[in-house]
């Protein structure tokens, strides 16, 4: 079937403008995970669509709050992680779990009027935590979380995540595509085959197949349309699902194995697939997991944030470092073949570029394509 | 005669054994190889069963995998036997007077450590490599070939540091840290940082 994604999608820079406050902007976005933030003044810093971020422990609660301190501009927290009250190293403004400000000097130096004091203070957004995964929010009527992933998701995300255990080893990919080119690869169980045959395919076989249900739903939507809001938003529940996905080759084994608290107990590749931009995975049986979020810079960038940790140790033991380390060095290999090829797709494209065609157990992403392109024609909104 | 066992893989091996053999004629010391895949894990550490402890020493010779893990497993388990494990330094190496360097570490060709410096035990100091003064390097780092350490920098233990590396004076590495990224380094790096020419950004372990 021929696609109706036109280039621009993937290359316009007014395109991506547009999806972000079309699509992003009202939608969950996860933003890191809570063992990252397991004690007070803990805080992660992420530029979700533009917009920095900073989510930061009080006293147990976690808060979302845009990362600009109100006086000069200036970002409250620096660095991408750490432990530090939330307080601005420019003038010495800090903010407590509210967002409220104390400014040192107030009566001296600044003499606001009341009115305008009143204003000063940060911009919170929501904030929920699924498991050991938290995320944010950025519109200011949240679309309630279950509404984005559906129950059942939210069910086996918390069930997983909370499988992980507390050391994590994480680094950012710079990517040069477009963040579609992401789900639409994670969405094709037919490339693993041909791109990944000497490394992922090696240990679990994944077999593309057509499901004639699927495409018959696939080909009502075509001749009915995406249709009003309540219908879109429970299309768009189906993009996002997780769970066994294809069995290993051969049983896992590796020393460490021993030392974690098994995830479940079957042989299996494990794929949790989190509508629009997140990807979980464990390609061990639930003895180690990887989880990909690729966050949209623009139209032809991608930054790929890479997280991987094991399942909760039973004690410490000396090697865990290494274990995360040669892992995560495994997993670049894989992860290097993906982002080959959507840059060399990224290179490709030109405003003119013909679409693509779509075979039928493409049936996911020719459902995703159609809702997309609905969304950002407006004939229905987030 | 005495004899030392001299246990690890592929080129480090070779290189240990050409090594000793230029501190050592044959007719002063005898060699005896054993070449071991330390992927093996519990199946590699049980080859070491069948040596023979009276009155040998030994070296381990293995690269700086699994963040130098797998050569300090294997030392620990020979020393856990009671065998001594002296300091192998190479000829033309130069080492300052005073210098500490504990067991089983390897100073290559070249390699210039100078006065007021500690190397921990299983370390390996590359060919060429200069340590400045007053240097710590923990347990098990390994400092390829050519690195440059500026005076009173401490490097952690387990610390990998790769080709074109030079750090700065006085600075510090964490443990565990991977450094294999030519360049200079002008400012701390935590423990379990790992900056690889490959990556765009370092990668980071948070928690434990």
């Amino acid at each position: 079937m021929r696609s109706r994604m036109p280039p621009q999608a993937y290359i316009d820079e007014a395109w991506f403008a547009r999806e972000r406050e079309l699509l992003f902007k009202p939608l969950w976005q996860f933003i890191g995970l809570k063992v990252m933030l397991d004690k007070h003044n803990a805080f992660i810093t992420r530029t979700l669509f533009g917009i920095p971020v900073v989510v930061q422990n009080f006293h147990g609660e976690l808060r979302a709050f845009e990362n600009i301190c109100p006086h000069r501009q200036n970002p409250i927290q620096v660095q991408p992680h750490g432990v530090r009250p939330l307080f601005c190293g420019y003038h010495g403004w800090s903010f407590d779990r509210e967002g409220a400000t104390r400014i040192p000097h107030e009566d001296a130096l600044y003499r606001f009027p009341q009115e305008e004091r009143a204003c000063i203070h940060l911009r919170r957004f929501a904030l929920e935590v699924v498991g050991n995964l938290v995320f944010v929010c950025l519109a200011e009527t949240p679309l309630p979380i279950r509404q984005q992933f559906g129950a059942a998701m939210l069910a086996s995300l918390t069930a997983s995540s909370l499988a992980y255990d507390s050391e994590v080893i994480m680094t950012t990919y710079e990517g040069h595509f477009n963040w579609k080119l992401a789900y639409e690869n994670l969405r094709d169980g037919h490339h693993p085959r041909y791109l990944h045959a000497r490394s992922l395919y090696q240990d679990v076989k994944f077999e593309a197949s057509i499901s004639e249900e699927g495409v018959a739903g696939l080909r009502r939507l075509q001749e009915t349309g995406i249709g009003e809001r309540t219908r879109a938003l429970g299309l768009m529940r189906s993009f996002s699902g997780g769970g066994r996905d294809a069995p290993m080759a051969a049983p896992p084994d590796e020393p460490y194995h021993a030392q974690v608290e098994r995830y479940r107990d079957q042989d299996w590749y494990y794929n949790w697939l989190a509508f629009p931009n997140l990807h979980i995975a464990s390609a061990n049986g639930g003895h180690a997991f990887i989880i990909e979020h690729h966050i949209p810079v623009a139209a032809g960038r991608t930054d790929l944030v890479v997280y991987y940790l094991t399942a909760k140790k039973k004690q410490p033991y000396a090697s865990s470092a290494a274990v995360l380390h040669a892992h995560m060095m495994g997993a670049d290999v894989v992860m290097r073949e993906d982002i080959e090829v959507m840059e060399q797709i990224q290179r490709t494209l030109h405003p003119s570029a013909r679409s693509p065609h779509l075979g039928d157990y493409e049936f996911i992403n020719a459902s995703l394509e159609l809702w997309y392109l609905d969304l950002m024609e407006e004939k229905f909104a987030l | 005669m005495p004899c030392k066992h001299v246990i690890g893989q592929g080129p480090e091996l070779a290189r240990a054994l050409a090594a000793w053999r230029s501190v050592a004629p044959a007719a002063a010391l005898e060699l005896r190889p054993l070449e071991l895949d330390p992927a093996a894990g519990q199946a590699a550490l049980d080859g070491l069963e069948g040596l023979d402890d009276e009155g040998a020493s030994a070296f381990v010779a293995l690269d700086a995998r699994f963040l130098n893990g797998m050569r300090l497993d294997l030392m620990a388990s020979l020393r856990l036997r009671g065998i001594a494990m002296p300091a192998l330094v190479e000829p033309g190496a130069l080492v300052a007077a005073g210098v500490r360097m504990d067991d089983n570490c390897w100073i290559g060709a070249g390699a210039i450590i100078q006065h007021g410096s500690r190397i921990g035990f299983n370390t390996v100091i590359g060919a060429g490599a200069i340590v400045g003064s007053g240097v710590t390097v923990g347990h098990s780092a390994w400092i390829d070939e050519g690195v440059v350490i500026g005076r009173g920098a401490r490097i952690g233990a387990q610390v990998t540091l790769g080709l074109g590396v030079i750090v700065g004076h006085g600075r510090q590495i964490g443990k565990l840290c991977i450094v294999d990224k030519a360049g200079r380094i002008e400012q701390d790096i935590a423990a379990k940082t790992f900056i690889h020419a490959t990556h765009a950004q370092p990668i980071v372990i948070i928690g434990a």
